[in-house]
């Protein structure tokens, strides 16, 4: 056997022990591994699901709203009470102030990256992106860690994700549904759903026809690479076929009452394909909704479009993972990349405001976060955080910690490089206390 | 290398000889003499030593193996306790400070001089004050005697008095094991560049690069475990000293070897090692398994089912080394070699934004630039010469001149490969720093690792931290630009005032230029030069400055970078020297690992002294050859693939079942993505278009030229990034996966592409259906006028069953559905029609055709058997052939290479 050494002297057999409990993905060591390891150590929370609000939302007017700030600053909202005494959010979130008790608050979270990629794969990863290492986002960290079931794929994004392998390698990569489901329309994603006019009863035949024809290599299993492409060929066979799979991308068939609260738009229907498909035992889930980048016209756009889908859709994925039981196993986590200016531009008619990553909003939920808490706090007018802040790296510390996986374990990169999951970060308390 | 061993017998009779352990030592060998200084443990026992040590030769050394400057202690970059020491060692003034002066706001002051036992570089690895990584040694070891003489001589060191190790010497320098638990003690001399040698057994570290064959103590004590062979490293200062273990797997080791035939150089070398070993190698492979397996190595090609047959026909001698040629002047052994060169060389398109006036032209360029050499078969050496020094202008070019040509080829008047060099390599995005240059370089074209040495000392290899600042002086002088070069600027100028666009900046420009270029004007394009060598003294306050002088690896002397015009100059030379240790080898052991599924060092791109050739004599060789060939390239692969090590078969027998690094049988492997996505297309296409693809390169995966996500290549881009194409991002071999995975399964299984394929207009199901006598369906079914309208309604009616969960009439519409799109779906090429004439349909023929045209080999009789009934069971037989080919291409014999 090769032994390929790391930079820090760990021989390659050394971190495959250290990762031996790691199960899951979709790699053949990680197959191999997971059929001989089985599920790993228990996290409060089973599965993630992480909500990328792309462009950068406007903490001011959303979660973090100042009504004593000078109007130049405060907008044109107001807050509204929710059923947590002492918590307010932004009007244009009533759905979300009527479960305040779900989520937690984190404000006055700052970093200094104001461009969409970087600040992107910043909040992605939980590391501040390097130009020499590409880190892997959560949902393919949570992939390498947990197993996943045989017939089903690990990680879904919905449509895509910047969340990507990174280092640890494209196995890790997410399922692209590549379009959002619709409602009450059976929804397929590519290769899962059987195309071209296949029946199950034809694929059966053909698989019958495969597995008596595929015995040149009979015998001679104990190589790795055969009997790992026999395990991938069952699985996909599993997967193909299997109903649980067909259906775990079916949202048309949840019942009309519990769809109806995630309303009819893309967003509405990704979280309601979330909430499905982590109850059918994915792993990982990510959805998009973009749209944020406001620096012109910020309080119509989020007014008349994007805080009512982002209202209606989340607060129905509350809702929904708490009438399923699975909020309690479900660790969601929502940002976007940074936050707004607190200061309002005078880029059109009413203003807008610009990229500000030195105060922003995140918000945890789900596993064992203690909802109906606000943690960190910004000034007065939402510039900076109050005292020291939280950093995206403490979040990704928590989230991690939510899932059960110890943000500072060790990979190694293709060359070798130990690198701990998330370089900076600590690990909240409060958020599950 | 070394000759003239001699065995040496420890500690045994003559009579216990084939049951002891045989070691060899070098004849020269310096270390039975009575000029080595005796070990620093026999010196410093007596607790009244006088000796001073040498903070070079002892006390770092001593504190690297007692593990002191590991990452996990003191060498961490953050320290351990207020105390950091260099990682892994080397870095003597730093280490020096960290322990005579205070550092930082915690640290304290390690050394004590004027009460020695209590400084804290004794009192706490002794375990007498709190210290968190235990007790590392004893009060009163040699070790405490040695440290704390330091302290008392002064704890001393200056920068002047670094001596360079020559080398060091391990005895024995080969062990042989017989069986389990026998033992063989190690002994290291250190000899110095002053002629001084010194035991310093004591002071190395030593690793085992597979315990499981042998293990090795702290002090050097080898112990058999396992049958099998690997090396056992000794690391002293910066000398990394590799000593061959080999424990026989079989009693057929040595004399009792088995007459093996070798044929040829490589044969011999490769027959040597596995007699030390007792493994006999593997059959010879039948002749269809040979061609599959040597066209796909050699070209990335499925063989066509007419090419298989007529092989199996062909009954001369010499047809294998024939075939072998054939395939060298075919374009698509150019393309292959091309995009393996293209990973190594990393042409990422994602990283040459702005290298041009036209996105993903810069890496097509590269491409055809490297595509037009390797067809040619320039000479390696002459090939990578045009990358390592490349730059925009041709040598006497103005910059209107080469804006000129430039925008020339850009219309399609002229071919980038005629330009002289290929600039791209040093243009890339992700090398705009001067180390990372370095480490590139280091990596594509030598096939070493040395960004450890960036931060600390390389822990595998004699690389130092200053090793690598003095190398990357040579490439602190190239430029790329997105404009012109600085003597160029003035043209430029005059342009862009011309052309009407003077004043527009960066985006504003680039969105400019395509189409000035599309009207026929010269536009200016960015240039990539070697910056002019600088006059007057050394100035390097700015550490971006370029650099006066620089070091080749392992070279003693600097050179100064001002006395030559291109200062990547003597580093070509260097590289093409015949005693470069890198060069040739890095490229060969390449080739190797395309062919053995690892190389003769692997990881391939991982030359360090740690990390030892399996077999070393045979890299030599081959290294060597390659040389003297002139760097041929081709002559690389028929050294290789005429072997018979390359021609054996994957069945393996009771002595070579478990051989991953010897090479006496074949691996199987799974095909390279770029590879496996060209064989679905040919083994699903009709005969004529199979046989285009032979020779006509266009929409083959195996001559795409990046790996860009931007470049969509008709869709093949999915797949080829499902079965791991290289990402050519990380200056790593890895950076192709060719494991397999469950998306790569369900892509061959149902993929749309795939299962569109298999039913395509030019397809072979089709191109059967048409000789079977049955109707054309490409020409014969008209779509009807109202299809879209049709389609639409069943989709609709589809959804409405399905919301009110019909789902047995749901079945039924989406049956038509299928039916509807199968006969006249748009774009979508439609399946054969199903009315097949019995009269021209032979079950017998089809499944043959199906065996050669995917797994290149007749069907046995069983197989046929079983296809036949498949086959007829169909009311419509094509329903059939659609499956087979189906089946077998899923097969596994379909997807590896064996």
């Amino acid at each position: 056997m090769s032994s390929f050494r790391t930079c820090d002297g760990v021989a390659r057999r050394d971190f495959l022990k250290v990762g031996f409990l790691a199960g899951a993905g979709l790699s053949l060591s990680g197959y191999l591994r997971l059929a001989e390891a089985g599920e790993v150590r228990q996290g409060a929370a089973d599965a993630g699901i992480f909500i990328n609000l792309q462009g950068g939302p406007s903490h001011m007017d959303t979660f973090d709203l100042k009504p004593d700030a000078p109007a130049e600053y405060r907008g044109t909202f107001n807050p509204i009470k929710t059923n947590v005494p002492g918590i307010e959010i932004s009007e244009h979130l009533p759905k979300l102030a009527r479960c305040a008790d779900k989520y937690a608050i984190l404000r006055g979270v700052t970093h200094t990256l104001g461009a969409h990629q970087l600040g992107t794969e910043y909040v992605n990863t939980g590391n501040r992106p390097l130009p020499s290492l590409e880190y892997p986002g959560y949902g393919a960290v949570v992939t390498k860690e947990k197993a996943a079931s045989v017939d089903l794929p690990p990680f879904v994004a919905i449509p895509n994700s910047n969340q990507r392998g990174g280092f640890l390698g494209v196995q890790y990569a997410p399922l692209n549904t590549a379009a959002t489901p619709r409602p009450g329309v059976p929804f397929s994603v590519r290769g899962i759903a059987l195309g071209n006019g296949l029946t199950v009863a034809e694929v059966e035949k053909r698989q019958s026809l495969l597995r008596d024809l595929d015995t040149t290599f009979a015998g001679f299993e104990n190589n790795q690479l055969l009997d790992g492409l026999d395990r991938f060929s069952q699985q996909a066979y599993s997967i193909i076929t299997s109903k649980r799979a067909r259906d775990a991308f079916d949202i048309s068939q949840e019942s009309p009452a519990f769809a109806k609260p995630f309303g009819e738009d893309a967003f509405g229907m990704s979280c309601l394909l979330a909430a499905r498909l982590v109850e059918s035992g994915v792993k990982f889930v990510t959805i998009s909704l973009g749209g944020w980048d406001t620096h012109q016209d910020n309080f119509t756009r989020l007014k008349t479009n994007l805080l009512p889908k982002l209202d209606e859709g989340l607060a129905a994925l509350f809702g929904g993972l708490e009438q399923k039981g699975l909020l309690g196993k479900t660790a969601v986590f929502v940002t976007g990349e940074f936050g707004r200016t607190p200061k309002i531009n005078s880029r059109s008619a009413e203003g807008g405001r610009d990229h500000y990553p030195r105060c922003m909003f995140m918000l945890m939920a789900g596993g064992g976060v203690r909802g109906g808490q606000v943690l960190g706090e910004s000034d007065e007018t939402a510039s900076a955080p109050k005292n020291e802040g939280y950093s995206p790296d403490d979040v990704a510390a928590s989230f991690y910690h939510n899932l059960g996986i110890d943000h500072t374990m060790e990979y190694h990169s293709d060359t070798g490089r130990p690198i701990t999951i998330v370089r900076d970060g600590t690990v909240i308390r409060p958020l599950f206390a | 290398m070394r000759q003239g061993r001699f065995p040496t017998l420890f500690g045994l009779g003559l009579g216990a000889l084939l049951a002891a352990p045989t070691a060899w030592a070098d004849e020269s060998g310096s270390g039975q003499g009575s000029d080595v200084i005796a070990p620093a443990d026999q010196r410093y026992a007596p607790s009244d030593v006088s000796e001073e040590p040498d903070f070079q030769r002892h006390v770092v050394p001593l504190m690297g193996r007692l593990g002191c400057n590991g990452r996990a202690c003191h060498g961490s970059f953050q320290g351990k306790g207020g105390f950091r020491l260099s990682l892994f060692g080397y870095d003597f003034e730093a280490d020096h400070k960290a322990l005579t002066e205070e550092v930082g706001d915690e640290g304290s002051v390690r050394v004590n001089r004027e009460t020695p036992e209590e400084s804290l570089i004794i009192a706490k690895p002794t375990n007498e004050d709190i210290h968190e990584g235990g007790q590392r040694y004893e009060k009163g070891s040699w070790e405490h005697h040695l440290l704390r003489r330091w302290i008392e001589s002064g704890a001393e060191f200056s920068k002047e008095e670094i001596t360079p190790l020559e080398r060091l010497e391990i005895t024995p320098s080969e062990i042989q094991f017989q069986k389990a638990g026998q033992t063989v003690q190690l002994r290291a001399v250190a000899v110095w560049k002053d002629g001084t040698k010194e035991d310093v057994t004591p002071l190395c570290r030593f690793q085992t690069n597979n315990e499981q064959t042998a293990t090795v103590t702290e002090s050097g004590l080898v112990t058999a475990v396992d049958p099998g062979d690997t090396h056992v490293v000794v690391f002293y200062d910066n000398g990394v000293t590799p000593i061959p273990v080999i424990r026989p797997v079989s009693n057929l080791a040595g004399d009792q070897y088995p007459k093996v035939a070798a044929p040829t150089p490589v044969d011999e070398l490769v027959i040597e090692k596995l007699r030390k070993l007792g493994v006999v190698p593997s059959e010879i492979a039948g002749d269809a398994e040979f061609l599959r397996r040597v066209k796909l190595d050699l070209t990335g090609t499925l063989p066509t089912p007419a090419e298989v047959q007529k092989f199996l026909a062909d009954a001369s001698p010499d047809k294998r080394a024939r075939k072998i040629d054939e395939l060298l002047e075919s374009p698509a052994y150019a393309a292959w070699w091309t995009t393996k060169l293209c990973d190594f060389t990393g042409n990422n398109d994602n990283e040459l934004r702005n290298t041009g006036p036209v996105r993903g032209r810069p890496s097509q360029d590269w491409f055809d630039w490297i595509y037009a050499r390797v067809a040619e078969n320039v000479p390696y050496d002459e090939l990578m010469e045009g990358i390592v020094l490349g730059q925009s202008r041709n040598p006497g070019e103005s910059y209107r001149e080469y804006c000129e040509t430039m925008s020339d080829i850009y219309r399609g008047e002229g071919e980038f490969a005629d330009r002289e060099s290929m600039p791209f390599y040093w243009a890339r995005n992700n090398i705009r720093q001067t180390e990372d240059k370095a480490i590139a370089f280091a990596y594509s074209f030598m096939g070493i690792r040395i960004q450890c040495a960036q931060c600390h000392k390389h822990p595998f290899d004699q690389w130092t931290k200053d090793d690598f600042d003095q190398f990357t002086g040579f490439f602190s002088r190239i430029s790329p630009s997105r404009g012109p070069s600085p003597e160029s600027r003035d043209e430029y100028d005059d342009m862009l005032k011309k052309l009407g666009v003077k004043g527009q900046r960066g985006n504003q420009l680039q969105r400019a230029l395509p189409d000035l270029l599309k009207k026929g004007e010269t536009v200016p394009f960015p240039e990539i030069y070697a910056m002019a060598p600088r006059r007057g003294g050394n100035n390097r306050r700015n550490r971006n400055a370029p650099a006066d002088t620089a070091k080749l690896l392992g070279e003693p002397e600097a050179i100064n970078l001002n006395e030559h015009a291109d200062a990547r100059k003597p580093l070509m030379d260097w590289l093409r020297r015949e005693d470069n240790p890198f060069f040739a080898k890095a490229f060969v052991n390449r080739v190797w690992a395309n062919y053995f599924n690892v190389g003769i060092v692997e990881p391939p791109d991982d030359l360090s002294l740690a990390n030892p050739p399996s077999n070393a004599a045979l890299l030599d060789h081959l290294a060597r050859g390659f040389i003297e060939s002139g760097f041929d390239m081709k002559w690389v692969h028929r050294e290789i693939l005429g072997s018979d090590a390359y021609q054996r078969s994957w069945v393996a027998n009771d002595t070579n079942a478990s051989d991953v690094r010897n090479f006496s049988h074949a691996v199987p492997r799974r095909l390279p993505a770029e590879a496996v996505y060209d064989a679905v297309v040919q083994a699903t296409a009709s005969d004529s278009v199979v046989e285009q693809m032979q020779t006509d390169l266009e929409d083959r995966a195996v001559a795409m030229a990046g790996a860009g996500p931007r470049n969509n290549n008709n869709g093949a881009n999915f797949a080829l990034s499902v079965f791991g194409r290289s990402i050519r991002e990380s200056n790593c071999d890895c950076d192709r996966s060719m494991e397999p995975s469950l998306l790569q399964t369900v892509f061959l299984q149902n993929d749309r592409d795939v299962l569109t394929m298999i039913d395509r207009r030019d397809g072979w199901v089709t191109q059967v259906a048409r000789e079977s006598g049955g109707r054309n369906p490409a020409a014969a079914d008209e779509r009807p006028a109202n299809y879209e309208r049709q389609v639409v309604a069943l989709e609709r009616r589809l959804r409405q069953l399905k919301k009110a969960s019909n789902d047995d009439a749901a079945g039924r519409i989406e049956t038509r559905l299928a039916q509807l799109k199968r006969r006249f779906g748009g774009d979508r090429p439609e399946k054969a029609a199903s009315n097949l004439g019995s009269s021209g349909f032979e079950p017998k023929s089809v499944v043959e055709q199906a065996y050669l045209r995917t797994v290149s080999r007749y069907p046995r009789e069983d197989e046929l058997a079983r296809s036949t009934e498949y086959l007829t069971s169909y009311e419509d037989p094509l329903d059939g052939v659609r499956g087979l080919l189906w089946a077998l291409i899923n097969t596994k014999e379909f997807i590896v290479n064996h």
